[in-house]
């Protein structure tokens, strides 16, 4: 749950964004592939991907000379750990409501 | 991106209701889960400003969350941003939460609860581009690796 801030702003780029979209789609793309995305110089990329990889959204390989890159799910199941616990969190609390506007009632009846 | 909303129709009038969500003498019956208690804080929604609460479980163990009432239009809506504070009393990345209520055709109160990170305008456009369905499929992706890893 600490990283999602990091995982929020990393994707808050529409370039970044289409990259996670293409590896997506496509599974491993090396960061030629993934050049198309935008019409960016390869040293833009490659800053992209770095921002990625340090919010811990994309993971790299290298096979021989080539950088292959592929989506972290651990980063997107931080998203769905914070939509859990607060919806356990504000389920909890409304059956309580629910409780208390009862016995309201009871009392006032 | 993280966001959910909570719908309940509630046994109550929406006056009753409403008292219910913003008053400190109500707020205090039901927030948070069962077995807590609020040792610290400053629960009033009925006029902007901050709050806060310290929440203690029974076991000890205490979470800190605060915020700024942003808006209260009686009897429909309250809204205020919300963040959790860590172990050392820092405060984490807020997000803002909105509660509507609306009288029930049956009669009672329809009670719908919107909490959402908050995040860049740009992020919020990247999330119209498509987010939801990439975040299905993310989280394919992910329980194929748990299957695969257990």
């Amino acid at each position: 749950m600490t990283r999602l801030p990091e995982t929020f702003s990393a994707l808050g780029d529409t370039t970044r964004f289409a990259i996670v979209e293409r590896l997506l789609n496509e599974g491993e793309l090396s960061a030629g592939d993934l050049q198309a995305v935008a019409d960016i110089s390869a040293p833009a990329i490659s800053r992209h991907l770095k921002v990625l990889r340090n919010a811990g959204v994309i993971n790299q390989r290298v096979d021989k000379q080539r950088r292959l890159y592929t989506v972290e799910p651990k980063a997107i199941m931080g998203i769905n750990a914070w939509i859990e616990y607060h919806r356990k969190f504000w389920e909890t609390s409304l059956d309580r409501l629910a409780k208390a506007l009862k016995k309201k009632e009871k009392d006032d009846g | 991106m993280a966001e959910l909303t909570v719908n309940r129709v509630l046994d109550a009038d929406l006056a009753t209701v409403f008292d219910f969500i913003t008053k400190s003498e109500h707020l205090l019956e039901w927030w948070g889960p069962e077995g807590i208690s609020l040792p610290d804080r400053e629960l009033d929604f009925t006029k902007t400003g901050p709050w806060h609460s310290v929440m203690r479980r029974p076991d000890g163990s205490e979470m800190k969350v605060s915020g700024q009432v942003t808006h209260v239009k009686a009897p429909s809506s309250v809204g205020f941003t919300w963040a959790w504070h860590d172990e050392t009393g820092k405060r984490g990345d807020e997000s803002h939460v909105t509660i509507s209520l609306r009288a029930a055709a049956g009669g009672g109160t329809e009670f719908s609860l919107h909490h959402q990170e908050l995040v860049s305008e740009e992020a919020a456009a990247a999330h119209n581009a498509g987010w939801t369905s990439s975040v299905r499929k993310l989280e394919k992706m992910a329980a194929r690796e748990e299957q695969e890893s257990v």
